[in-house]
C-alpha cells in the first residue's frame, strides 16, 4: 500500500492536491483513500491532507503515521514543529520538498537518512499562501515519484478534478503539474509501497492505569481565562506587517481596534505588533492613517532576523518557530 | 443609566480583553466585531455560543475569553442564556450571589443559527422578556462547514450550495425588522469596520434591561472570497454603498446612526468579492447590479 501525506498551508491547494492524486492512482486501477485533516483548516495554518492507494481493499483509516512518502510544498514549514511534516519518517520514506535550498541543506539541517529530494520552487511569491497552482505541481512530482502514474492519467484526474474552476485554471495547472511531473523523471519510480500493517501485529504502548475521576474533574472544562495566547497563531503568517515608527502618528487606536485578532496593543501611545500571535492578515497596513506598516514576506524577515542574530552572537532565539 | 462614556476614537479601548490566539481565519471581520464588543461588554460576561465559527474560539483546553462560555447546539443559544439568566438570578436571591458579581448573558451565534435553525427560540426568548444580548456575527452563509448559503445570503452571490451565472436565488432575510417586530429593549447593526458606531450601540445595549440584539455584518476572507487585508475596505463600502443600514430601534423608534449622503455605487463593494466575480466577468452584468442597485436605492428612498 501507498501511503503518502502532503502538506502545505491552508490556501496553496493542498486538499485539491491529494484528490488529484487520488484520483490518478484510482484511474490506475487502486483502490484509493484521500482526504484533508479535518479542523480548523484557516488560510495560512499548517495544513496536511493525506493518499492511501492499494491494490487489495484498503482498510486502514484516519491519519498516515507512517508515510512512503511525504511531500511538503512549503519549505518554511518544516521548521514549525505544530506543522508535523517530519512524523513517522523512516528510512524508506522519501520526502519532497518544494524548494529554492538544496537536497544536501535539508538533509543536513532536518537529519534525515532516508531519500530527501527537492522540486525546484518557481519564482518566489511575496505572500506563500498564495503560492500559485502550488498543489497541482506537487501532485504531479508526486505522481511520477510512485511511478505508478502515466502523464496522461495524471491530466485526466486534473482536468476532472478541476473542472469546475474553469478552462483557464485547468490549463495553468495541468502545464505546472506536467512539467514537475517530467522534471523528477530521473527519480520515476523511487517511492515504494510500505508493508501491510495488521493488527495483530499491534503493540499497545505501557499503560497507566488511571482511576475514573466524577465529572466535575474529568469533563473538557478550561480552567483557567484567556489562555488562547498560548496558542502561536503568529505560525500561519505568511507576510509580515512592519511598523515604520519614524512614521507611526501615534494616533493609537486604528490599527489596534481594527485588528481582528487583538494582536496590535498599544504601550505609551506607540502601537506594538505581536508576531507571536499575528496571522499576518494585514488588515493594518491597510487601514493606518499616514501609511506607516509596510507587508515584507515571512521568510525574508525570518532569513534577516536568523542572520542578524548569527551576526550578533547571541542565542538563536526561537524566531524559526514563529 | 450610566452616562455614555465613548464619544469620539480617542475614547475606544487601547489594550483588548479577547485573547489572542484564536483559530478565526487571517482577516475575519466576526473576530473584528467581536473583540471591540467585547472591549466593551467587559469581563463581567457570559458567552452562550452555538455553533458556528465562533465555536472554535473555545476549543478545550483554550478559551480567549476571561469568563465563562457555555456551547449549545445551533438552534438553542437563547434557551442556554435562559438557563445561565435562571441560574444567575436563583444565586442571587439565594444570597449566594452578590448584585455586584451579577453577569451579562451574551448569546453569540453566526447567521446560520440567527437567522434561520435557532430563530424560533430567539423569538420565544424575546416573547419572554429574557434579560440578555445577543451577537449575531453575520457572513451570509454558513462559513464554518465550507459558505453553504443561509437565509442571510444576499441575492445573486455565489455560495457552496448556489453556483452558476447567477448565484443565490433568494433575497437576505431582513432580521432586524423580525427581531424590531418583537419590541425588544433593543435592536440594533453594526459592523467591525465602523468601531465608534459599533462601541457606542453596545454601550447603550450594555446599559439597558431586557432583550438587546445586535446584528454585525462580518466580512469573510474565505466564504466571500477576497483577499484577507480587505476585510475592513470592504466593511466600510458595505456601509457607503448603503448595503449594510447601521441602525437602532430603541424605544419604538427606528433611527439610523449613519446615512451616507451620497451612496457609492454598489459595484464598488460588489467588484472587491470573488462571490460577486460572476457579475463582472467574463462580461458585465449590467441587468443584475442594477438589481441590486435598484434595491438599495429603494431601501434609502423609503428612510430618507
Amino acid at each position: 500500500m501507498y501511503r503518502i501525506r502532503i502538506h502545505g498551508r491552508g490556501g496553496q491547494g493542498i486538499k485539491m492536491a491529494s484528490r488529484v492524486l487520488g484520483s490518478a492512482l484510482f484511474h490506475a486501477g487502486f483502490n484509493v483513500q484521500d482526504a484533508p485533516k479535518y479542523g480548523a483548516e484557516r488560510r495560512g495554518a499548517p495544513i496536511f491532507s493525506y493518499v492511501r492507494a492499494a491494490r487489495a481493499p484498503i482498510n486502514e483509516r484516519g491519519t498516515i503515521y507512517n508515510p512512503d512518502l511525504v511531500v511538503v510544498a512549503d519549505d518554511t514549514l518544516l521548521a514549525v514543529p505544530a506543522a508535523g511534516t517530519l512524523l513517522g519518517l523512516d528510512a524508506h520514506t522519501v520526502v519532497l520538498v518544494n524548494s529554492h535550498q538544496s537536497a544536501d541543506t535539508w538533509r543536513q539541517r532536518l537529519n534525515i537518512d532516508g531519500s530527501l529530494l527537492i522540486l525546484p520552487a518557481g519564482t518566489e511569491t511575496e505572500d506563500r499562501a498564495a503560492l500559485p497552482h502550488i498543489g497541482a505541481t506537487c501532485a504531479g512530482a508526486a505522481a511520477c515519484l510512485l511511478g505508478v502514474i502515466d502523464r496522461d492519467v495524471l491530466a485526466k484526474a486534473i482536468d476532472e478534478e478541476l473542472a469546475e474552476l474553469g478552462p483557464d485554471t485547468v490549463t495553468k495547472n495541468r502545464t505546472n503539474a506536467l512539467a514537475a511531473f517530467d522534471a523528477m523523471a530521473d527519480q520515476r519510480g523511487c517511492v515504494e509501497e510500505g508493508a501491510a500493517i495488521a493488527a495483530t501485529d499491534y503493540v499497545p504502548p505501557e499503560w497507566v492505569e488511571m482511576p475514573l475521576d466524577a465529572a466535575r474533574v474529568s469533563a473538557p472544562i478550561i480552567r483557567a481565562s484567556g489562555n488562547s495566547v498560548e496558542v502561536r497563531t503568529g505560525l500561519w503568517r505568511t507576510i509580515r506587517p512592519v511598523i515604520d515608527y519614524d512614521h507611526c502618528k501615534h494616533c493609537w487606536w486604528v490599527c489596534s481596534t481594527l485588528c481582528p485578532d487583538s494582536a496590535i496593543t498599544v504601550t505609551d501611545n506607540t502601537p506594538i505588533i505581536d508576531y507571536d500571535h499575528c496571522k499576518g492578515c494585514m488588515v493594518c497596513a491597510g487601514v493606518c492613517p499616514p501609511h506607516a506598516i509596510a507587508g515584507e514576506p515571512e521568510y525574508l524577515a525570518q532569513q534577516r532576523e536568523t542572520s542578524l542574530t548569527e551576526r550578533e552572537g547571541t542565542d538563536a532565539t526561537d524566531t524559526a518557530d514563529r | 443609566m450610566s452616562e455614555q462614556r465613548i464619544n469620539r476614537m480617542k475614547d475606544l479601548p487601547s489594550t483588548h480583553l479577547l485573547g489572542t490566539g484564536t483559530p478565526m481565519c487571517s482577516g475575519c471581520g466576526g473576530l473584528e466585531a467581536l473583540h471591540q464588543i467585547y472591549d466593551v461588554l467587559g469581563e463581567k460576561t457570559v458567552f452562550v455560543n452555538a455553533a458556528g465559527c465562533m465555536t472554535l474560539l473555545s476549543v478545550y483546553p483554550f478559551t480567549p475569553f476571561r469568563g465563562s462560555w457555555l456551547y449549545t447546539a445551533m438552534a438553542s443559544a437563547p434557551a442556554g442564556a435562559q438557563g445561565v439568566r435562571d441560574a444567575l438570578d436563583i444565586l442571587q436571591q439565594r444570597g449566594d450571589m452578590g448584585p455586584q458579581e451579577d453577569l451579562d448573558v451574551v448569546v453569540l451565534t453566526g447567521d446560520g443559527s440567527a437567522y434561520g435553525m435557532g430563530l424560533s427560540a430567539t423569538s420565544a426568548a424575546m416573547d419572554r422578556g429574557l434579560d440578555f444580548i445577543y451577537i449575531c456575527y453575520d457572513n451570509e452563509g454558513y462559513g464554518n462547514t465550507g459558505q453553504q448559503s443561509s437565509s442571510a445570503t444576499p441575492h445573486a452571490a455565489i455560495t457552496s450550495t448556489s453556483g452558476g451565472s447567477r448565484g443565490y436565488p433568494g433575497y437576505k432575510k431582513d432580521l432586524f425588522s423580525i427581531w424590531a417586530a418583537h419590541r425588544p429593549a433593543y435592536v440594533a447593526t453594526v459592523i467591525g469596520s465602523e468601531p465608534l458606531d459599533l462601541a457606542r450601540k453596545i454601550e447603550k445595549a450594555r446599559e439597558l434591561k431586557g432583550s438587546r440584539m445586535i446584528i454585525a455584518l462580518a466580512p469573510c476572507p474565505t466564504g466571500w472570497a477576497y483577499d484577507p487585508k480587505d476585510s475592513v475596505e470592504i466593511g466600510r463600502l458595505a456601509v457607503k454603498t448603503g448595503v449594510w443600514p447601521l441602525k437602532e430601534y430603541i424605544d419604538g423608534q427606528l433611527v439610523h446612526t449613519r446615512i451616507p449622503r451620497e451612496r457609492a455605487p454598489v459595484e464598488e463593494y460588489l467588484r472587491l468579492q470573488g462571490r460577486f466575480a460572476h457579475l463582472f466577468t467574463p462580461a458585465t452584468n449590467t441587468a443584475m447590479i442594477a438589481e441590486i442597485q435598484a434595491r438599495v436605492d429603494r431601501y434609502w428612498d423609503e428612510v430618507v
